[in-house]
This record gives C-alpha cells, sequence and structure tokens, in this order.
C-alpha cells in the first residue's frame, strides 16, 4: 500500500525516490497545444480586420 | 590556493543552485529530442550559450521545476547519488533511463578566479551530447511518459520532508518495476570533472522497445 511505500521510515538503505504526481499526458498537451493554435490563429484573424 | 570545506560559502547550494538549473535545462531538451510531447510546446532558447528547445507548457514547467525544488536539497546535502530521468511506455515500463550520476569532493580547492568559470563550460558539452543522443538511440514507441528518479539514502529523505509538504508534491520509494529494466545496453554520454562537482551521464536502453 501507499503507506509501505513513504520515505518516512528512517534508516540508512540506499532508496529510490519518485513524485506521487505524474507529469501531464501527451494527449492533454497535445489539446493544449491545438487550443492555442486556434486562439492565435483568431488573433491574427483579428488584427488583419 | 585556498581550500574550503563544503560549511564555507554556502558551498552546498551554490553546487544545488547550479546542478538544479542544468538539470531542468536538461530535462526540457531530453523531453524535446526524444519526442515525448509534441515539438510545438517546445521554443529554441540560449542557455549555456549554446541553443536549446525549452518547453512552453505551463502544467509541464512547474512539475519539472517542482520536482527539481524539492530534489535540491539533497544536491544541497550531496545525498542525491543519481537523478534519472526516465522515459516510459503506455504499460509505464521504462524504455529509456537518462542517468546523471552526481558526486561532489568533500573539499573545494580554488583559485580565485576559477571557482565556476570552467563549469559552465562542461556543462554546455553535457547539453550538447544530450542534443544529439538521438543518434545513437533507436525510436521509442508511441504514448510514452517520463518521470523522475532520485537515488538517495533512507535518511536523508528527511531533508525533503519541508518541501515536499510546501509544494504538495509528495514522493514515494519507487518499485522494482519502475526502477529496472530487463535487457537494456548502456550508452556512455559524457562525463564532467570540475572543481566543484563531477558528473557522469549515460543512458539505459532496453533492447526490444515495442511493447
Amino acid at each position: 500500500g501507499q503507506s509501505d511505500r513513504s520515505p518516512s521510515s528512517l534508516g540508512d538503505r540506499k532508496v529510490v525516490l519518485l513524485p506521487c504526481r505524474s507529469a501531464p499526458s501527451r494527449e492533454k498537451v497535445q489539446v493544449w497545444l491545438q487550443a492555442r493554435k486556434q486562439f492565435q490563429h483568431l488573433q491574427q484573424e483579428r488584427h488583419f480586420t | 590556493m585556498a581550500t574550503l570545506t563544503r560549511q564555507d560559502l554556502n558551498f552546498g547550494q551554490v553546487v544545488a543552485d547550479i546542478l538544479c538549473e542544468f538539470l531542468e535545462v536538461a530535462i526540457h531538451l531530453i523531453l524535446y529530442v526524444r519526442e515525448v510531447y509534441p515539438s510545438g510546446i517546445f521554443q529554441k532558447r540560449k542557455k549555456y550559450n549554446v541553443p536549446v528547445q525549452m518547453s512552453c507548457h505551463p502544467e509541464l514547467n512547474q512539475y519539472i521545476q517542482d520536482t527539481l525544488h524539492c530534489v535540491k536539497p539533497l544536491i544541497e546535502k550531496n545525498e542525491a547519488e543519481k537523478v534519472v530521468v526516465v522515459i516510459m511506455d503506455k504499460e509505464h515500463h521504462p524504455v529509456e533511463r537518462f542517468v546523471f550520476e552526481i558526486s561532489q569532493p568533500p573539499l573545494l580547492s580554488i583559485s580565485s578566479d576559477t571557482l565556476l568559470s570552467h563549469v559552465e563550460q562542461l556543462l554546455r558539452a553535457v547539453i550538447l551530447k544530450i542534443s544529439v543522443c538521438d543518434a545513437v538511440l533507436d525510436n521509442n514507441p508511441p504514448g510514452c511518459t517520463f518521470t523522475v528518479l532520485v537515488y538517495t539514502r533512507e535518511a536523508a529523505t528527511r531533508n525533503m520532508e519541508k518541501i515536499q509538504v510546501i509544494k504538495d508534491f509528495p514522493w514515494i520509494v519507487a518499485d522494482e518495476q519502475e526502477v529496472h529494466m530487463q535487457g537494456s545496453r548502456l550508452i556512455p554520454l559524457k562525463t564532467m570533472t570540475s572543481d566543484i562537482v563531477k558528473m557522469q551521464l549515460y543512458v539505459e536502453e532496453r533492447a526490444q522497445k515495442a511493447s
């Protein structure tokens, strides 16, 4: 369980740690990128009209 | 030539600042070169006097910053043996591990004008090696993600506890499957030796990347 993996029980053996949270997924980043491109495109259109 | 201990001049803090700034650049570049994220989120910047690719995705940037903020107290106390950027396939099995092996000398020998001047030059060489590492690595399968591992000692994790709470960014002990890769080959990328830090960078690549 999660509590067994807590790094707070202190000894001096070697341990490997990693963040609980995951990095944003590629899909999530891709959606953000598409939205950003659309926003920039709209801004450009507005600028020229 | 003066000899200083780690306690002088906040030596550990200076090294941690330098290394964390370097690791931030290195992580962004690895994610770009290994195509973990779409290339459209990366912008060209100049670091260590060479062009590098840095993400402009706010959540990803924050994630990398939070990760390194938590690692920093370990580096400051010379308690981070390795920092590893792991690229994982869709099943969360490692396909590549970029291993930064760090060691710091207990004593620092400096002359008045050479404390940091050489370090930037050495870090630049490491960055340049990362930027061309795709030439010696196989393509990764689609849908990869990444995480960062820190190799330390259990007692040293006390130094991370405060920052984990402040940043609301908790860490746990990694599972065996998150750490080990079966049938991997090792590709040395660069070794640097300076007055304040020694670092070895190599990649462990899984032999069969297609899952």
